[in-house]
């Protein structure tokens, strides 16, 4: 059984460039002990990794298997 | 051993270049490794970092260094500074009654099942204000203090249980008398009369 690559590869690679965002937000508020790096983090950080995680999970779902690489011993 | 904040930015940096080689090369996700590769780098290794990130940044806004932060707020962290044994913070703060290091958060939150989350969501107000808003001028809380966060510690202890304490200790349970009420514990936080009092450093 011969395998595709995971999910659909736009989505898949806008995922992985907002969840590069998120961290990159994350670790940078940890910085300060501040309000703003906390309201930072919840709302920027937190959307770019919610956005993220989502879109690579709809990634997967959205993009079926190709006709060539199914089973060609089923059906 | 590196503290917890090191090893969430190793797992941090781990998550983002895992996912930079992943971007880098999609082909690799053609195996069933690089699916579970991708699975790890895309999903449980940022919402991993994004929960320990959050826990993070939560137990940081109970500091005292936190709260003081805010420019608005500098007259209250003199307050707990001020030699003044009658000063109910300052006194609680000093005398270690309190963690120095979580002064505000210890008498301003409540000890119910979600009184760090209504604190938070009243921190959240405050930023609002200070950001977006108006600030109150003067500060001052948004309900009245709850002798609940002073029995918390108190009830029980050795020095609360007097007659005067016992005689009353079903109206202060029941927040009918208030422990800063004016005769009683009343000098709290009264930031316009700092100027008269000499400020106190510990020695060490």
């Amino acid at each position: 059984m011969s395998l595709d690559k995971i999910g659909h590869p736009r989505l898949f690679r806008l995922s992985g460039i907002l969840l590069v965002i998120g961290l990159l937000t994350e670790a940078i508020s940890l910085r300060w002990v501040h309000p703003l790096a906390f309201m930072g983090f919840i709302i920027v950080g937190g959307a770019f990794l919610s956005a993220g995680v989502l879109l690579f999970l709809y990634s997967l779902v959205s993009f079926g298997p190709t006709p060539d690489s199914r089973d060609p011993g089923a059906n | 051993m590196p503290g917890p904040l090191v090893i969430l930015y190793i797992f941090l940096g781990t998550t983002i270049v895992l996912l930079l080689a992943i971007l880098a090369r999609p082909s690799v996700t053609i195996t069933r490794g690089g699916k579970i590769l991708a699975f790890m780098g895309f999903f449980v290794l940022p919402v991993f970092c994004g929960l320990w990130g959050a826990s993070e940044h939560f137990e940081r806004s109970k500091q005292t260094s936190f709260c003081l932060s805010c420019h608005i707020m500098e007259p209250w962290g003199q307050s707990l500074h001020i030699d003044d044994a009658n000063h109910i913070p300052a006194a609680h703060f000093q005398n270690h009654r309190i963690p120095t290091d979580e002064a505000c958060y210890t008498c301003h939150t409540d000890y119910a099942m979600y009184g760090t989350i209504r604190v938070k969501l009243h921190g959240l107000k405050h930023v609002y204000m200070q950001y977006l808003g108006t600030p109150m001028n003067p500060i001052r809380l948004y309900e009245p203090f709850d002798n609940a966060t002073c029995l918390h510690c108190h009830s029980g202890a050795r020095s609360f249980e007097n007659d005067v304490h016992l005689a009353m200790v079903d109206q202060l349970k029941s927040n009918q008398l208030s422990c800063i009420s004016s005769g009683c514990h009343d000098v709290v936080h009264n930031v316009s009369t700092l100027n008269q009092f000499k400020p106190w450093s510990p020695k060490e």
